[in-house]
């Protein structure tokens, strides 16, 4: 595969200079231990990158994931409050291939507000603590005469109850969890949750940045309500099992701010589980697990009434980290791969579909199967300089009602088919500021290298570049 | 279900205000919780339940001094030392320890059983560190290790045991002493240290970390 090059444009070299500028000249000015810092670094008096690998929030140490095994207990009490906003820029290599550029890239190579969260997260009492996201998406939705509106709702949550059982000679921590999206309770970063880190902008110019393109994942996605049990035994086996429902009622605060008809609506209790095995010697540490969930979701969250009327699907994933943790140095392998099988409801299989010309396709599937497979690497030198390449890879059953036959977003292959390499750098001139530059290629998009949505777009035309600046108080 | 919320937000409400749990709180801020206690529920994430660390990133305490314990616990809290090992782990977590706690945990760490090191550098590395640890570099004017730390590296009440601790660790102390002010409570070690070169250094790390525990 050839990458097609994408060239800064002399706005996006000026936008990020003057950003690297000021980012300069905070960073000569603040103190070397910044005195004010996020809820967790109030609570437990420390920097960030004694939780973060290498200062790479959300990506924990193993100190890191004790602490959040732990409930987020550790420490002391303190005001809980935290908020991060995020400013970037995407730029799609080719627009040109597309009826409509300003729809289908909106925003494309603009520096942009993307968004901001608001955190109440810490110790409660020396059992409980909680971590709470509520995030505000500046482009949520866009109004007929293309404002773009803004967007409060509920983010990220887990409320613990943890306890620990520790001597020279055993050490087991349990805890139980209620959380809003599988996988959050979990403490590696190759969980579904977390392997995706960086906010992901909402204009369709970011479409095709590495948060959007495939990670392993659950199908039941986020905004669900579901309570899981853990138990990690002498810091070597990590196990957790739950389940997920509808969030309403006391949970639905859960859900709040999503829109009724954007809700996940589960039938039933629908099972989580996790497994994993760890070892730690000297400065490195090493994890295999497993996960998977089996959920089935309505079809149509505003009409639950048929019990038929859902997608049925089981995610099994194996996943695997390894870190290397010595000051000044960081090294992160992350491997994970998960199996998604999925099937449709009764009224959606089986049924006919005609290609642009009126000719028959091949009926649509009662079942489909996607595999996603994802490698990554990263270096971090002194918590400040650090440079990652990641691998993706989605392969999957064709479906006719996978065919779309529409300009950039579309598919005429039936082929849910995605793969490409992203690379990324960053820096962290204070431990309260990340800034990023990731470029994303694609060598497979919707099924094929070349003309993809049947209008000549190939899939290196939607190589991306995305910068972005993440700061956190 | 606005009872049920009240209900709910009641319920944390209760669990907020008490629900101590001391004999197993991570509590670093609470005078009643025991050193002990602290020893097992926070400091073993970093530094093992024995006081035997896996990551070199974090010193072994098995076996430490417990006057020396004392003193480093006491010039975290007080922020002169100011290494960024210390500043960035530890100034934190000793904020709000009371004077007993400190002593409890020093004793808790003084009293564990150090556990033997890997064996990590070449021989000749691990001779020529015998070498300074026993005898100095007189034409230097660098004094024997052991002439503070004990024969066997043990260490005797402010002198620390330095006997089968992470050479990584020593080597980044040992470049602080000779660099910085960060540690002005070892300033004698400013001194013996200043001579030292990198490779010295790499040599006695090397040494104590394979020096068999007694």
């Amino acid at each position: 595969m050839r990458p097609t090059p994408v060239h800064l444009s002399g706005k996006i070299v000026r936008a990020l200079l003057r950003a690297l500028a000021l980012v300069a000249v905070v960073a000569t000015l603040w103190p070397s231990y910044a005195a004010a810092l996020p809820t967790f670094n109030r609570q437990t008096g420390q920097n960030c990158q004694a939780c973060h690998a290498g200062g790479q929030f959300p990506e924990l140490t193993p100190y890191g994931r004790l602490f959040k095994l732990t409930g987020y207990t550790l420490g002391e009490r303190t005001l809980p409050f935290s908020a991060m906003a995020v400013v970037s820029d995407s730029k799609v290599s080719n627009t040109t291939k597309s009826d409509d550029p300003k729809a289908d890239f909106q925003k494309n190579n603009s520096l942009i507000f993307t968004g901001a969260s608001a955190f109440a997260a810490g110790k409660i009492t020396d059992n409980i603590g909680a971590f709470l996201q509520v995030t505000y998406d500046n482009y949520a939705a866009q109004s007929d005469d293309g404002k773009f509106h803004g967007h409060t709702s509920a983010d990220n949550m887990d409320i613990r109850y943890a306890d620990r059982s520790i001597d020279a000679s055993h050490d087991l921590i349990w805890g139980i969890s209620a959380n809003n999206n599988p996988s959050v309770s979990d403490v590696w970063n190759t969980a579904a949750a977390w392997m995706q880190y960086v906010p992901v902008p909402s204009p369709t110019s970011s479409r095709f940045i590495d948060g959007n393109a495939p990670y392993p994942g659950l199908a039941a996605g986020g905004n669900i309500a579901g309570l899981t049990a853990y138990a990690y035994w002498n810091q070597m086996l990590y196990v957790e099992v739950g389940g997920y429902r509808t969030a309403k009622g006391v949970a639905s605060f859960m859900s709040a701010g999503v829109a009724e008809g954007d809700k996940t609506k589960l039938k039933g209790t629908n099972p989580y589980w996790r497994a994993t095995l760890t070892h730690e010697w000297g400065p490195h540490n090493i994890m295999v697990g497993t996960s998977g969930m089996i959920a089935d979701v309505f079809d149509d969250p505003l009409d639950t009434s048929d019990l038929s009327s859902v997608h049925h699907f089981r995610d099994i994933g194996v996943d695997s980290q390894y870190q290397y943790l010595l000051d000044p140095h960081t090294v992160t392998v992350q491997l994970a791969y998960t199996r998604d099988r999925h099937r449709v409801p009764g009224f959606l299989a089986d049924q006919p579909v005609a290609d642009i010309n009126g000719d028959p396709l091949p009926n649509t599937n009662a079942s489909d199967k996607v595999n996603v497979f994802r490698a990554k690497g990263s270096y971090i030198y002194e918590a400040k300089y650090g440079t990652s390449l990641a691998f993706f890879n989605q392969t999957g059953t064709s479906d006719s009602a996978l065919y779309d036959p529409t300009r950039v977003q579309g598919n005429i292959s039936g082929n849910p088919a995605v793969r490409g390499w992203t690379s990324e750098a960053f820096w962290t001139p204070i431990q309260n500021i990340r800034l990023g530059l990731q470029y994303t290629v694609y060598d497979k998009y919707n099924g094929a290298s070349h003309n993809y949505d049947g209008f000549g777009r190939n899939a290196s035309d939607n190589n991306s570049l995305f910068f972005y600046v993440w700061g956190a108080y | 279900m606005n009872t049920q919320r009240l209900t709910l937000l009641a319920v944390m409400i209760g669990m907020a205000a008490g629900c101590a749990n001391e004999p197993r709180s991570r509590d670093i801020a609470n005078p009643n919780v025991s050193g002990e206690t602290l020893a097992l529920q926070v400091c073993s994430n970093c530094h093992g339940a024995t006081g035997n660390s896996k990551s070199p990133n974090f010193p072994n305490l098995a076996g430490q001094q417990e006057v020396y314990v004392v003193a480093q616990l006491s010039g975290f809290k007080a922020h002169s030392r100011q290494d960024p090992a210390g500043f960035e782990y530890m100034w934190g977590i000793s904020h709000n320890l009371t004077d007993k706690q400190i002593q409890e945990l020093a004793a808790h760490f003084a009293a564990e059983k150090p556990e033997r090191q890997r064996i990590e550098g070449k021989p000749e590395r691990i001779a020529a560190g015998k070498t300074i640890f026993t005898g100095g570099i007189p034409d230097k004017g660098i004094p024997p290790c052991a002439s503070c730390h004990g024969p066997e590296g043990n260490g005797n009440a402010t002198f620390p045991r330095i006997a089968g601790q992470h050479a990584d660790y020593l080597v980044k102390q040992l470049t602080v002493f000779q660099r910085t002010n960060d540690r002005p409570e070892g300033s004698v070690m400013k001194t013996v240290a200043h001579e030292l070169t990198h490779e010295n250094i790499e040599n006695v790390a090397a040494y104590l970390q394979a020096v068999p525990n007694q």
